[in-house]
């Protein structure tokens, strides 16, 4: 049969309704553009939903937290990889955007005496400041609120159900390649709809899905944003930039993935072991979660890991002194609520309770790399920090899907921000391309995507596109996740020749109504695209770096000139890869801020070697200063139990 | 362990014996682990939805012996049967079109204007209602809802339902709860719930919520008290 192809024209189509795809549509239809959402997954349904729900407002706890602060604290945590353009506006825009959430009905807990929303009582991981806000009801809160943005209408059409296969350019009058529309699979319509549309913002999250074990971010992440940039042409940064989270659960399987703990919720005396219990990792709680994800999977290609691949994160110091113990569990409670809910959902009481260590692993989480964008989210092309006259007329991205924010490693709390201030940022730099937008467009742009795509129903083959993910995924994570080596990362390309060569073996049966196979399809292309850009990217880097770590080559001297890796694809399907130098923090903050993080290592060894007694009342005073008197414990929870099985003890 | 799954594709329906295999001796599977695996095995073009894993995304109920569950956090017994949800309609296999409930509400909510002072504190019941993750359990027994499916009713989900459920009720009465609502807002929000069909809700012995809010002492009792029923 042949699968009909229906035409509608926007100014705006917006790819994903997560919080940057919600707040890019809000933004761009409040200033008048006739916007379409597209959306797989249902409305909202997306990884601001599953979030811890913190979001980072600049000043919301301190007067000195000035915008340059927090610019420079974000670079300089990302390696220097960060555009200064991109970190500016974060600054710039974080108090404003985050009252984007609030317009549209977010309410977090408000501080009286700043006239403010409240802040979480410590700096969340790497922050200089402390400046996070967090919710009630964690991302449920802000889904909500980008929920009420898309259905709302005014202004805002809607698709769920509804998957963005691919962006229509063609060469405008002057020659150059811009955005013309594209093309979506409406699966519960079981229609196409070809999209006439001058500009274009893909805001369809990061590829965790590569990876296996990942933590709860959306199955949907199967690096469509990136994949659908790279195949019309636009330039991608930083990819081989995956931030895996390293206390996931390591078993039982259900939970495996899930996130139970961050270096600051192991608090001050949390340690790593390997599985003879000697220390791999001391000061924990200092640490970065590159630095942590490091540490287990080194021990675990030492065969010294624990049964279920990974190690033991030890935080029984904390748990066995009289005074300050009872606080610690009251801390790790609240310094985490979703991460210790799955603790005590997946392990046993013991364990859940800290008596015993946790078994944890390293599971992939979000995406640091992304297209190449100036501070609108406009696709750039060129040297240095890149031009937007050079890149892809009417391309934008926001939220996971650009690059050029994080660089190396991303601080707690940002992405929250990131999607309302580059959604809205790139919302309205799509909306006034639009209006100036009067060259017209020939439908025969579309066609070659529309056959090509209309061939693939009733496509005859012999394998299923689900089982070559699995494959995927599998030797994913071996060669370009947690831990790289340069054989690894170079061996990878075999299967990506062979699986690219397979998706013309792949069955896909006719009918055009929720055609898993066809979805599972175009997901398996993403995902492969995104592979191969991950893996370009990750051969030209050298060395360990934030979310890049490599086995077999040491750390990336902070001294040394920093570069970003900047892909493309070429018209074979090849990924190319290059560096563009950025510029290094002056000497001298760099060398002052190495001194400060030693002498903060320093002093929390030594902490550890004091007398238990005296340990125990000087943590008892911390404690006290962070959360005031302890009031009840957290409830226990038998592994097992309904209370385990929460959605069948609450079922209706 | 023996599994029934219900399959719908093309037109056809059939239920397909599905043999889970245990990877932990003591494994007590969610209803989630068994279609992953089913997906990874003999059954790789299965439709179904899910995304967290954790039970926040809302999107991977399904029926298990008739009543609806999150799968990734329900567990699954020796014979269960598991079905797509009976309130909405299928699309594949486990796939149900959920966007009728949804676009119900297009055009029946508001953002608060910019300008105002959002530096206030909402009741207790308002982050009561955010927990809501749209998982549609409620859709279950509910009379309102069932007004859609029933003979004759002139229904295009694609255009969002003519009747409400109590998650239209709760997202109008967060509108309400909303400090910074106005009086006008508040009423019309009521005013919406009526012509989704609160009167419904007069006679009814309760809703069932997926994730344990309690919706008939914060949500239905509370709009029949401010009409007056």
């Amino acid at each position: 049969m042949t699968i009909e192809v229906e035409w509608r024209d926007y100014d705006v189509i917006v790819v994903g309704s997560g919080g940057a795809g919600s707040m890019a549509a809000r933004a761009a239809a409040d200033d008048g553009a006739r916007v379409l959402v597209v959306s797989k997954d249902p409305v909202g349904c997306s990884d601001t939903k599953i979030s811890e729900g913190n979001a980072t407002v600049r000043a919301v706890a301190t007067d000195g937290d000035t915008e340059e602060t927090l610019s420079e604290n974000i670079r300089m945590a990302g390696g220097n990889l960060p555009v200064q353009s991109i970190t500016d506006a974060f600054a710039k825009d974080s108090q404003s955007a985050f009252d984007l959430f609030r317009a549209q009905g977010l309410r977090p807990a408000i501080d009286h005496d700043r006239d403010g929303p409240k802040a979480t009582p410590m700096a969340f991981g790497g922050h200089n400041h402390r400046r996070s806000v967090g919710l009630p009801n964690h991302g449920i809160a802000f889904a909500h609120a980008g929920w009420n943005a898309v259905v709302q209408g005014n202004g805002v059409d809607y698709l769920e159900d509804a998957w963005f296969l691919d962006l229509v350019t063609d060469e405008g009058d002057d020659g150059e390649s811009r955005i013309v529309g594209g093309l979506i699979y409406h699966a519960s319509a079981g229609t196409l709809i070809a999209v006439r549309a001058p500009a274009v913002v893909i805001a369809a999250g990061g590829l965790s899905t590569l990876f296996f074990p990942k933590t709860d971010t959306m199955r949907g992440n199967t690096g469509d944003s990136y994949a659908i940039a790279a195949r019309a042409g636009a330039d991608l940064v930083d990819m081989e930039q995956c931030q895996f989270l390293p206390f996931c659960i390591a078993s039982p399987p259900s939970y495996e993935g899930l996130l139970v703990g961050e270096p600051a919720s192991a608090s001050y005396l949390g340690v790593l072991r390997d599985k003879n219990g000697k220390v791999i990792l001391d000061s924990v709680y200092q640490r970065t979660r590159a630095e942590c994800s490091a540490a287990i999977m080194r021990a675990v290609a030492d065969g010294r890991g624990s049964p279920n691949g990974g190690a033991y994160l030890d935080m029984t110091g904390n748990k066995v002194l009289p005074r300050s113990g009872p606080y610690f569990m009251r801390y790790l409670e609240t310094c985490l609520p979703a991460a210790y809910r799955n603790a005590r959902q997946a392990f046993s009481k013991p364990v859940a309770k800290c008596e015993e260590p946790w078994e944890v692993r390293p599971s992939a989480h979000y995406h640091m790399g992304g297209l190449r964008a100036d501070a609108d989210g406009a696709a750039v092309k060129g040297q240095g920090d890149g031009d937007r006259a050079l890149g892809i007329k009417g391309l934008f991205a926001a939220g996971q899907a650009m690059g050029g924010l994080f660089g190396a490693n991303r601080l707690g709390s940002t992405s929250l921000t990131e999607v309302s201030v580059f959604g809205a940022r790139a919302g309205r730099a799509a909306t006034a391309l639009a209006r100036a937008s009067t060259a017209k467009v020939d439908d025969a742009a579309f066609t070659p995507l529309i056959e090509a795509t209309t061939a693939r129903f009733g496509q005859v083959g012999t394998v299923a596109a689900a089982t070559l993910k699995l494959e995927l995924q599998q030797q994913a994570w071996d060669a370009i996740g947690p831990a790289r080596t340069a054989d690894g990362i170079a061996g990878i390309a075999g299967l990506f020749a062979s699986l690219t060569e397979r998706l013309d073996s792949v069955a896909i049966p006719g009918y055009a109504t929720w055609n898993q196979s066809f979805i599972e399809f175009e997901e398996l292309r993403n995902l492969l695209e995104s592979g191969k850009a991950v893996a370009a990217a990750a051969g030209e880097r050298d060395g360990s770096l934030g979310g890049h770590v490599r086995l077999d080559r040491g750390e990336i001297s902070v001294f040394s000139t920093p570069y970003s890796t900047v892909v493309h694809r070429d018209e074979n399907g090849g990924y190319v890869a290059r560096r563009e130098t950025r510029p290094r923090t002056p000497f001298k903050k760099l060398v002052s801020y190495k001194v400060k993080e030693d002498w903060r290592r320093l002093q929390s060894k030594w902490f550890r070697y004091l007398p238990a007694s005296v340990k125990d009342r000087k943590l008892e005073a911390r404690y006290q200063a962070i959360m005031g008197t302890p009031d009840g414990a957290a409830p226990e929870i038998e592994p097992g139990s309904d209370d385990a099985a929460i959605a069948e003890k609450k079922a209706a | 362990m023996k599994i029934e799954i219900e399959t719908h594709r093309d037109g056809e329906t059939a239920i397909v014996d599905y043999s889970y295999e245990r990877r932990e001796p003591n494994e007590k599977p969610m209803i989630l682990d068994v279609l992953l695996q089913a997906q990874a095995t003999t059954m790789p073009d299965l439709a179904f939805r899910y995304g967290c894993r954790a039970r926040n995304c809302g999107v991977c109920t399904v029926d298990l012996n008739g009543k609806p569950r999150v799968a990734c956090r329900a567990r699954i017994r020796e014979g269960d049967r598991i079905s797509p949800v009976n309130t909405l309609p299928v699309l594949a296999d486990l796939v149900v079109q959920r966007d009728g409930v949804a676009r119900q509400m297009r055009d029946r909510l508001t953002g608060a204007a910019p300008g105002n002072d959002f530096n206030q504190d909402p009741p207790e019941d308002y982050h009561e209602l955010t927990a809501c993750i749209e998982c549609y359990a409620c859709l279950q027994g509910c009379p309102m809802h069932a007004r859609n499916l029933a003979e004759g009713a002139e229904n295009d989900p694609r255009d969002g339902y003519t009747y409400g459920s109590p998650f239209s009720l709760l997202k109008l009465q967060l509108l309400r709860l909303d400090p910074l609502s106005t009086e006008v807002s508040r009423e019309q929000a009521l005013e919406h719930a009526k012509a989704l069909g609160l009167d419904t809700c007069k006679d009814c012995a309760g809703c069932k919520c997926g994730v344990g809010i309690d919706l008939m002492g914060k949500v239905v009792r509370q709009m029949l008290a401010a009409v007056g029923e």
